[in-house]
């Protein structure tokens, strides 16, 4: 049973975040989620006759109401596959005149589900060959990688639709109706500095969250500014997944992360 | 005319960043007859293939593309100081070739055979554009209908969906195994 087990444990390997455990079958002859039962069922590994479905249900039910929070998703499952479980015992329990034919087996249905998911398994494996293979594999359309992998077919954005951005943004923080006045000054080139090493720190950033960080109006000014100089000399790239969606911002991997010196912003 | 037109199909094969199909090379090249046309690209390729060039034409999402060979990988990699690229989960793998065998098929259809959700699997992919929605079924609820992209094509190297491993392979796959267990 060991080999099932592995191979349940391989089927379930969904990548998926699971935020609890779910309920656990306790019986004498199995002890384990439920879903690892009904695959061990619909490989005929366990004789559905042994399994006292009454017992599971009472433990199920005595295990939700111990439970202050429920997972909706986890639960709706939990009730699908005990359903199945049952429609398979009712089945096999009922008085027949003649012998289940294979037709009419009803875990039937299971294993051509199950069968039709092992084809799925090798065809997994022969495309994750082709996948590793096209990894290696460089295109002229790469365009280099940034932040994270779901975030592809992004769309780099001109200096105009930084601006664009920039003055919606601009136009939000009027509403809030600044009135503080600070003496504090800055200048570009301490911004693009201050950018840039953020940037190095944390990879990317968000346009729009950035400048509503800056503390006064003038700041964000600046900032923008500097940014623009960064856009245009290279430093970084400005890149937008939609219209009208926030621009992330990332150092570009070939740049030499140069901070212009010696030019005068004033 | 014969160099001359190799010399023309490189260049617009290395222009495309996209797989340039032969349908849009007879589009720009009206007047050469088609088969001139493949056996030209025939011997571009041939001429590529040696073990000397770095750089390969390959046939994929039924286009012409410029391709580094696998070989080389470590040393773009190196270039562009980035670490391997990241593989799809094994999740989404199992959900996109369900989708690729199936298609058209729905979300219930693709979570009664894994057995699980794949709500999370399928925004994946769509993010990644490697699936698409082609519409609604007519059945009870309308629910949306899943394809595979062009870019799945490319992403896998497949030149159309007829280069899917073919289910008598799988099934080939499956009973061999069986014996070496049994």
């Amino acid at each position: 049973m060991e080999q099932e087990i592995q191979d349940y444990q391989m089927q379930n390997e969904t990548g998926q975040p699971s935020p609890d455990e779910g309920y656990q079958v306790k019986l004498e002859i199995f002890e384990g989620p439920l879903d690892l039962l009904l695959f061990l069922i619909r490989k005929k590994k366990i004789d559905i006759h042994d399994i006292p479905i009454a017992v599971i249900t009472r433990d199920y039910l005595e295990y939700l109401e111990k439970k202050d929070q429920i997972n909706l998703d986890r639960e709706a499952e939990f009730l699908f596959i005990a359903a199945l479980l049952i429609y398979i015992k009712s089945q096999m329990l009922l008085p027949r005149e003649q012998e289940v034919s294979q037709e009419d087996d009803p875990r039937r249905l299971l294993a051509d589900q199950l069968l039709e998911f092992q084809k799925v398994k090798v065809a997994c494996s022969i495309l994750r060959e082709k996948e590793e293979n096209q990894l290696l594999r460089w295109k002229r359309t790469f365009m280099p990688p940034v932040a994270k992998p779901d975030e592809l077919d992004l769309l780099e954005v001109s200096l105009f639709d930084l601006a664009e951005t920039f003055f919606l943004m601009m136009k939000r923080k009027e509403r809030e109706n600044f009135q503080v006045i600070k003496g504090k000054d800055v200048s570009i080139e301490e911004k693009l500095k201050e950018i840039v090493s953020y940037l190095e720190k944390k990879g990317s950033m968000d346009f729009l969250e950035y400048f509503s960080r800056q503390e006064t109006l003038e700041e964000a000014l600046v900032s923008f500014f500097g940014l623009l100089e960064l856009v245009k000399n290279h430093t970084v790239i400005a890149l937008q997944e939609r219209l009208f969606q926030t621009i992330r911002v990332w150092l570009r991997k070939d740049g030499h992360h140069q901070i212009p010196h010696g030019q005068n912003y004033e | 005319m014969n160099e001359q037109l190799k010399a023309i199909l490189e260049v617009l094969i290395f222009i495309s960043q996209e797989p340039l199909t032969l349908e849009k090379i007879k589009e720009i090249l009206g007047e050469v007859p088609e088969e001139e046309l493949r056996t030209t690209l025939q011997t571009l390729q041939n001429d590529y293939s040696s073990d000397e060039r770095g750089i390969q034409i390959i046939q994929t999402a039924g286009g012409y593309l410029f391709s580094t060979k696998p070989e080389h990988d470590q040393w773009v990699r190196r270039l562009l100081q980035i670490e391997k690229k990241s593989k799809l989960s094994s999740a989404a793998l199992e959900t996109l070739s369900l989708i690729a065998y199936h298609q058209p098929i729905t979300q219930a259809e693709i979570s009664a055979i894994r057995g699980v959700d794949s709500t999370y699997c399928l925004k994946t992919l769509l993010l990644k554009k490697l699936i698409k929605i082609v519409g609604r079924k007519k059945a009870p609820g309308n629910p949306l209908v899943y394809r595979t992209t062009e870019k799945f094509l490319q992403y896998f190297g497949l030149n159309s969906l007829d280069d899917l491993p073919k289910e008598e392979e799988i099934t080939k796959i499956l009973e061999e195994e069986k014996q070496s267990i049994s």
